[in-house]
């Protein structure tokens, strides 16, 4: 053991990265390769009624323009394929953005200029672009995944009616997207039947198995790379029809595709975080303890898809009460379907923690007392008792951090000058997947470990905790191991999402490297040359890439010398599954805001967060200001608008659809209870990434509330709403 | 991207001279807003010539005033001692632009003549009068956060985004520029044209005239100018509301004002009213309060953007209590 694992080891590929000597997807170079564009409909609800292409056709450098009546007939595979449809296999627009054609060019230029000469006429419906226009009343759709939209505990409606106190709000949150830096990228190269991709993908065998149903073909014809990820949050985490149409386009091309989306046809051609309404009920009695919570979304589906992603597991998991009815709805626009954002539970978390908020105003109850008054360590819906929870350590060592003690509670009576301050605070929580995975160790003549495993790092630290795990286990420096991952030519592993990817893949990976040391000892013992031979296997320890004797430490010998005297590597595979949870934290926030012209400024914020045991504690500390950052975004900022006259989105571009700068993100103090979960199988670790945004934007609109007075229940929280 | 010629002008006849033989062409100075509209589609020229060699940067303090050249960077001017110490807006103003890499590399003249970031302007599947005129303004009954509430017409009410040319406006700037029938001056207030019948036309350049130099007079009211903007990030976004004030006080009474307005109009908004409601008159609560009524009272609010009515009205207030003004 070195102890790695927990150590804010750095990453292992930074330099790759700083220097720009890290492959993405789109950088690999692939011989021969055309480039594609996707011409896109400019209506969003009707059907095209011509395609005249001779133009681009004609356009110098133009190999090839494929329209519905070119392309082969494909099946629309099942979820992760997120779409009900797949386009240019019909005439039908379901909404604006749509691809209605692939150009291929020899240059990324010529095909852009020829996309812009296809002539496209359409005939076009009014369309519906928001949930406001949907004029239809919200329904509710059938079970997504298996999971149902209506959910009862108890009897929320009579114990609403008999409550001492009630709380009822509306609260509303808009369309987001995603927006990783690095766009959506694909690369066909057909060989035969054969398939590679080069893919901007969360899940190289997710969209393996994706793409096989679409063409028909078996799974093992197709391979899928994704070296390196320039940011997911869930939008490269389903399978999107650019990828299919562009291997479909390669395919009867004959010749390699490359399709890089541009940064508005990320608005339409990927998913979002779909427009959300909530209106909820909370009783409880005099002393704050919830009795009853009546919960109804409406949530953006579209016209082909009716999956809900915005889910309300922390108004039916996160506090205890007895009896809990949620209705998941939603209307069907004329839009591209949303998806999965990470974390899902976020909009639905605003108005529970921002509910939660009130009723503590209502009852004269400080905010985190009421929700120690309401703490549970039993699953609500289970009725067990959870192994390992210490969201009661989160709360008091944050508050202390933050001074929350020292908070005077009264709205509007703390002011520095021209701004009133506030504190608000919320707790964070998220459900964690755990997803079975194999992972395969081979240690080589020179005594070097590589690890492999087809999962990905989507930006999050998987690689250097992979290397942590396998050098621990070995017993070797990190320097000698070296990770393999983002093929899905290596032994199984699943999407990076859900913050499933260290729940599932920690495991596997001790065990395989933990089997492979097993193997070197127990060759060492075996090998009259090795002056470990014939000492016990219980007696040797493996330390900084040698095999030592516990008792008498002199007795040495080391990977590379047993591994090399055998003559050839060993090779050991690793599967361990786990079990999904929940991670749990809390966020204080501290804001200005201007006395006369209502400007919000996040000034402070602290959190801290229990996840098992912390793998490493410099990415885990990323995570949190990736995700108080973006919750940031979301409170004050982010949006994306639709005109509502022809459902185009008018902000797709970095330039109006604002995100955060340095300058909107205060210091923020990241702390971890830091106590291995024993019934994690993952080395005490639990599944993380996605919990440090979900109380974010409540513990803003909480901490505005008490800077003013006034309650923003619509989000984002711009200067105009508080004039 | 339509593919284009290019040229490197010599000078700055030399790239006049090439722009008004060439047919679609224009000038690329920075390129920060140019290269994006040619991506977009918003606009296709067939040449471009560059005028980054030309001999048009330097900024120089005069005994009238300040020279800016039309290639001066806004790094470079906001970074010139006389600029910040003679005409603190200006320096204001442009360190409230964009970002440093932006600020690098965008020039003055580019800066007047970026175009507006009316979401409808900048998708070409959208209708829009100011890019294709006769096809309508979406903005209008559509989304209008970013949009004017004064100097619009019934066919564009886009706002014209730079901040530099606000502050300019409130320093009776005059812009140099040079054409095929020589040079001519025009003063800022002439310089960007309200949409009217014409959206499509934002300034009062001429066919293959190039903006040579920007000139400032000294003032009393410069010297004592400032720039408060406001705007939905930090850093890096475009004013939601912002104003310029040059103010020359005589203990609490303006012996003298101009006041600029970004955010809210169609081009950068003198307001003489507001300036007269203060104009030998004592800064008070309700002077300021008055000069800020006169400023909104042609206002015409739409659906997301009645909201900077009441906000310019404040910004103002709180600009000029900062200078001066009594609480």
């Amino acid at each position: 053991m070195n102890g790695l694992v927990g150590r804010p080891v750095e990453r292992v590929e930074g330099h790759a990265k700083v220097t720009g000597t890290a492959r993405y997807p789109a950088d690999d170079p692939v011989p021969g390769a055309l480039h594609g564009f996707l011409v896109t409909s400019t209506v969003a609800r009707g059907e095209v009624t011509d395609i005249d292409t001779s133009a681009a056709l004609g356009h110098p450098g133009v190999v090839a323009v494929y329209t519905h009546r070119e392309m082969p007939r494909l099946t629309v595979p099942p979820f992760p394929y997120p779409k009900g449809f797949i386009p240019l296999q019909g005439t039908a627009i379901h909404h604006a953005g749509q691809p209605v054609a692939i150009v291929l060019a020899e240059t990324l230029e010529q095909a852009q200029e020829a996309a812009s000469l296809v002539q496209v006429r359409y005939r076009s419906e009014p369309p519906r672009a928001v949930i406001d226009d949907a004029g239809q009343q919200p329904y509710l759709p059938p079970p997504f995944r298996d999971r149902p939209n209506e959910f009862t505990r108890g009897d929320a409606s009579r114990a609403l009616a008999q409550a001492e106190v009630r709380v009822e709000a509306h609260y509303s949150s808009p369309t987001r997207h995603h927006n990783p830096i690095e766009p959506h990228a694909t690369t066909a190269h057909w060989d035969g039947d054969r398939l590679t991709l080069h893919e901007t993908t969360q899940g190289v065998n997710v969209t393996r198995g994706v793409v096989a149903t679409a063409f028909g073909l078996p799974a093992d014809r197709i391979r899928v790379l994704a070296p390196y990820l320039g940011g997911g949050f869930g939008a490269k985490g389903p399978v999107w029809p650019h990828t299919i149409v562009n291997a479909a386009a390669a395919r009867l091309a004959r010749r390699p595709v490359r399709l890089v989306l541009s940064r508005a046809q990320m608005f339409t051609l990927t998913g979002h975080r779909a427009e959300f309404r909530q209106h909820l009920k909370i009783g409880a009695t005099r002393e704050g303890r919830l009795t009853a919570i009546v919960e109804t979304t409406t949530a953006q589906l579209t016209t082909t898809e009716e999956s809900i992603f915005n889910e309300s597991d922390s108004t039916s998991t996160l506090y205890t009460c007895p009896n809990v009815h949620i209705r998941q709805e939603g209307v069907r626009l004329d839009i591209a379907t949303s998806s999965y954002m990470r974390s899902p539970e976020t909009t639905a978390h605003f108005g529970l923690e921002t509910a939660l908020d009130e009723l503590s105003w209502v009852l004269g109850v400080d905010p985190l007392e009421l929700r120690r008054r309401n703490h549970t360590d039993i699953d609500q819906e289970t009725g067990l008792r959870i192994a390992s929870k210490h969201l009661l350590d989160c709360y008091t060592t944050a508050a202390d951090a933050f001074g929350w003690s020292r908070r005077n509670p009264a709205p509007g009576a703390t002011r520095d000058g021209d701004e009133y301050i506030g504190w608000g605070m919320a707790t964070e929580a998220h459900t964690f997947s755990a997803i079975p995975a194999t992972a395969s160790v081979t240690i080589g003549l020179d005594g070097k470990a590589v690890l492999r495993i087809a999962t990905q790092d989507i930006g999050t630290g998987t690689r250097t905790i992979i290397c942590q795990i396998g050098a621990d286990a070995l017993g070797v420096p990190i320097t000698d191991v070296h990770a393999v991952i983002g093929d899905s030519a290596l032994p199984n592993a699943s999407l990076s999402a859900a913050s499933a990817t260290i729940a599932s893949i920690s495991g596997p990976v001790d065990r395989a490297a933990r089997t492979a040391r097993d193997t070197v000892v127990g060759l060492a013992v075996a090998d009259r040359r090795s002056p470990l031979f014939g000492v016990p296997v219980s007696d040797v320890e493996t330390r900084h890439g040698h095999l030592i004797h516990t008792r008498d430490q002199a007795r040495r010998d080391t990977y590379r010398a047993v591994v090399s005297r055998a003559g050839k590597p060993v090779e050991t595979t690793g599967s361990v599954p786990n079990v999904p949870g929940h991670s749990y934290g809390v966020v204080f926030a501290e804001v200005r805001v201007h006395a006369r012209l209502g400007a919000v400024r996040v000034t402070r914020v602290v959190t801290a967060h229990d996840m098992g045991r912390v793998m490493n504690r410099r990415t885990a500390r990323g995570q949190v200001l990736g995700g108080v950052t973006w919750g940031i975004g979301h409170a004050l900022m982010e949006h994306t608008v639709y005109d509502r006259a022809t459902a185009r989105v008018v902000n797709p571009n970095l330039s109006t659809y604002l995100v955060p700068v340095c300058a909107d993100v205060p210091s923020v103090e990241t702390l971890f209870v830091d106590r291995p979960d024993p019934s994690s199988t993952a080395l005490g670790a639990r599944g993380f990434g996605e919990t440090p945004i979900t109380g974010v934007p409540a513990a803003i609109g909480n901490a505005v509330y008490h800077a003013t007075g006034r309650r923003v229940r619509d989000l984002p929280i711009t200067q105009d709403k508080l004039l | 991207m339509k593919a284009f010629g290019y040229t490197q002008a010599r000078d700055a006849a030399d790239a006049v001279s090439l722009a008004h033989r060439t047919p679609g062409a224009g000038f690329i100075a920075g390129g920060t807003d140019l290269l994006n509209l040619m991506k977009d589609g918003v606009q296709r020229h067939d040449h471009l010539i560059d005028v980054n060699r030309l001999d048009l940067a330097a900024v120089t303090g005069t005994a009238t005033g300040l020279h800016i050249g039309g290639l001066a960077r806004m790094r470079q001017v906001a970074e010139h001692p006389a600029v910040r110490k003679g005409f603190p807006v200006l320096a204001q103003a442009l360190l409230a632009s964009a970002s440093p890499q932006v600020r690098n590399m965008a020039t003055i003249g580019g800066n007047l003549l970026q175009r507006t970031r009316c979401g409808y302007f900048r998708d070409t599947a959208s209708a829009c009068n100011k890019r294709a005129p006769g096809s309508g303004c979406p903005a209008l009954a559509g989304w209008n956060r970013g949009h004017a509430v004064l100097g619009g017409s019934e066919h564009c009410i886009a706002t014209h985004p730079s901040d530099l040319a606000v502050a300019l406006t409130a320093l009776d700037a005059t812009v140099h520029v040079l054409g095929p029938g020589g040079p001519r001056r025009i003063p800022i207030g002439e310089f960007h044209l309200r949409p009217g019948d014409t959206p499509n036309v934002d300034t009062a350049l001429r066919p293959a005239e190039l903006i040579t130099a920007v000139e400032v007079p000294n003032s009393r009211t410069a010297t004592g100018s400032r720039y408060l903007k406001l705007r939905d990030r930090a850093t890096f976004e475009f004013a939601v509301v912002s104003a310029a004030a040059a103010l020359h006080l005589d203990g609490r009474t303006v012996r003298d004002v101009r006041l600029a307005f970004g955010g809210i109009a169609t081009t950068p908004w003198r307001s003489p009213d507001a300036e007269a409601a203060l104009r030998g008159r004592s800064l008070t609560v309700e002077t300021i309060s008055e000069a800020g009524r006169a400023l909104v009272r042609d206002a015409v609010p739409r659906h997301d953007n009645g909201f900077k009515v009441e906000l310019v009205q404040r910004a103002l207030a709180e600009l000029l209590n900062g200078m001066g003004g009594r609480r």
